[in-house]
């Protein structure tokens, strides 16, 4: 089950004028408190967070929404952000870079996600197998890649650490976003 | 007794050393006037430089200080348009007489002299910014439409710095102009400056011992904009500045602080300035300078 949480409204709420750049740290970290509230009320197993109504996200926004939430939501959730523009990624791109984070986002007009932030090569790559091929287990991921065993459960392990794919048993899933 | 600060002809970042000397030990003991009857042009970092003044000398409890307005009738309108004598009525006796109303129409001015105090403030001003921003940076100066967007990042990170470091207020103003003597174009200039605890006191419990004997304005300047540490210990934080940093190079672009007794920048191939400067007069808090150049046309 998706939850979708549109940013722009949050930020409407948390500062209580009708602004549409996400900046300052205390308003990133004013939405982010109402992202947790509003995740802790549902029995969602993916936030789907929703930018469109963004006009601007500064670096201090970016680290306390998007990283920050990435830190300290709990492991049950897979976080996947939508409507973001090009700039928006950069800015988001920079800090999770910056903590090791990456998380995947839908780019408008497409179901495919891509990664922002910083997840190893091979893992980037695995990444798109199955974002785009849909669930494999190791074997299927190493035939199509042509890795070794080894190769493809590291780099699947690091995109389950990064909540980047949803292991269940031995298939590994894209993450849902629709 | 009263101690008179001369305002220089030009006003800017390079000849601010000599308007923070006249202040001589912080706080001075005499009444201030600060004296800009004979001043022919001030940049953005010049005017919220004297605001940072009267601001400091309202702070250290001195007596409110006189400032006697420019003689020239093109100056004061400028300063009036960029809204600087609204803002130093408040900090300053005026003397002389001031040119009523603003700006009107479309104006060199991005931001007029602004204070912040608030995150509310960077709000504002990020939203007042955006269409001007726009005209100025692609239409002028050529850069890519995305820039206008980096360039509010920018804008924000330097505002907060404000808010989130300093312990007090301070200002913001943005201004597009031609560089003729330095680089000959056009320009847009980011100036931001307070008169709070500076870089030194901001970082010193955080970072002052591993810089042992050489910590001081110098060193806690390089840590910031170099290190890109903070005093928080939020490892999140101290990323504005690499951000701003990474664009700047990019657009050859400038960046300069000023905290205390120095002055440390980011250095572009077309300026001769150099990139640490100490021993500087005392001023107080912070003082930032942000220059982007209209982008050369490359030819084959």
């Amino acid at each position: 089950m998706i939850q979708t949480i549109r940013i722009g409204l949050l930020l409407r709420e948390a500062v209580a004028a009708p602004y549409r750049n996400l900046v300052t740290r205390p308003t990133g970290a004013a939405v982010r408190n109402r992202i947790e509230a509003t995740l802790a009320d549902s029995n969602c197993l993916t936030a789907l967070l929703d930018f469109s109504d963004i006009e601007l996200v500064d670096l201090s926004c970016a680290d306390e929404v998007v990283a920050k939430l990435l830190l300290t939501v709990r492991t049950a959730y897979f976080v996947v952000l939508q409507g973001l523009r090009e700039d928006h990624h950069e800015a988001i791109d920079h800090v999770l870079t910056h903590h090791r984070l990456a998380v995947a986002s839908v780019p408008p007009g497409s179901r495919a996600p891509r990664l922002l932030g910083w997840v190893p090569a091979d893992a980037r790559e695995a990444f798109t197998c199955i974002s785009e091929g849909g669930p494999l287990d190791v074997s299927g991921l190493c035939h199509n890649l042509d890795w070794t065993f080894s190769r493809g459960r590291e780099a699947l392990d690091d995109l389950a650490v990064h909540r980047l794919v949803q292991p269940v048993g031995q298939l590994y899933y894209p993450i849902q976003t629709a | 007794m009263t101690r008179v600060i001369e305002v220089p002809t030009h006003f800017d970042d390079r000849s601010f050393d000599t308007f923070a000397g006249g202040f001589g030990e912080w706080p001075p003991g005499e009444k201030v006037l600060v004296d800009a009857r004979g001043t022919q042009w001030a940049s953005p970092y010049g005017l919220i430089g004297i605001l940072t003044a009267g601001q400091a000398l309202a702070e250290a409890k001195r007596e409110k200080p006189l400032l006697t307005v420019p003689t020239s009738d093109e100056v004061k309108r400028y300063w009036a348009r960029a809204g600087f004598f609204h803002e130093a009525a408040e900090l300053f006796e005026l003397h002389g007489k001031v040119p009523r109303g603003g700006a009107t129409g479309p104006s060199d001015v991005l931001l007029d002299v602004t204070p912040v105090r608030a995150t509310e403030d960077v709000h504002g001003v990020v939203h007042k910014i955006s269409e001007g921003a726009s005209r100025i940076l692609h239409g002028e100066l050529g850069l890519e439409m995305k820039a206008t967007l980096r360039f509010s990042m920018a804008l924000s990170e330097a505002c907060q710095n404000i808010v989130e470091h300093a312990g007090t207020g301070g200002w913001v103003a943005v201004q597009a102009y031609t560089f003729r003597r330095r680089l000959g174009r056009r320009v847009v200039v980011i100036a931001v400056s307070d008169a709070g605890v500076g870089f030194r006191r901001s970082l010193e419990s955080a970072h002052a011992k591993r810089f042992g004997e050489r910590w001081g304005d110098g060193a806690a300047l390089e840590a910031a904009l170099i290190q890109n540490v903070s005093r928080f210990r939020d490892p999140g934080r101290g990323q504005g500045l690499a951000f701003i940093k990474r664009f700047l190079d990019q657009w050859e672009g400038k960046i300069s602080i000023r905290s205390g007794t120095a002055r440390l920048s980011i250095v572009p191939p077309w300026d001769e300035d150099v990139p640490m400067n100490e021993h500087l007069p005392h001023f107080p808090g912070a003082q930032v300078q942000i220059i982007i150049p209209a982008q050369e046309v490359k030819t084959r």
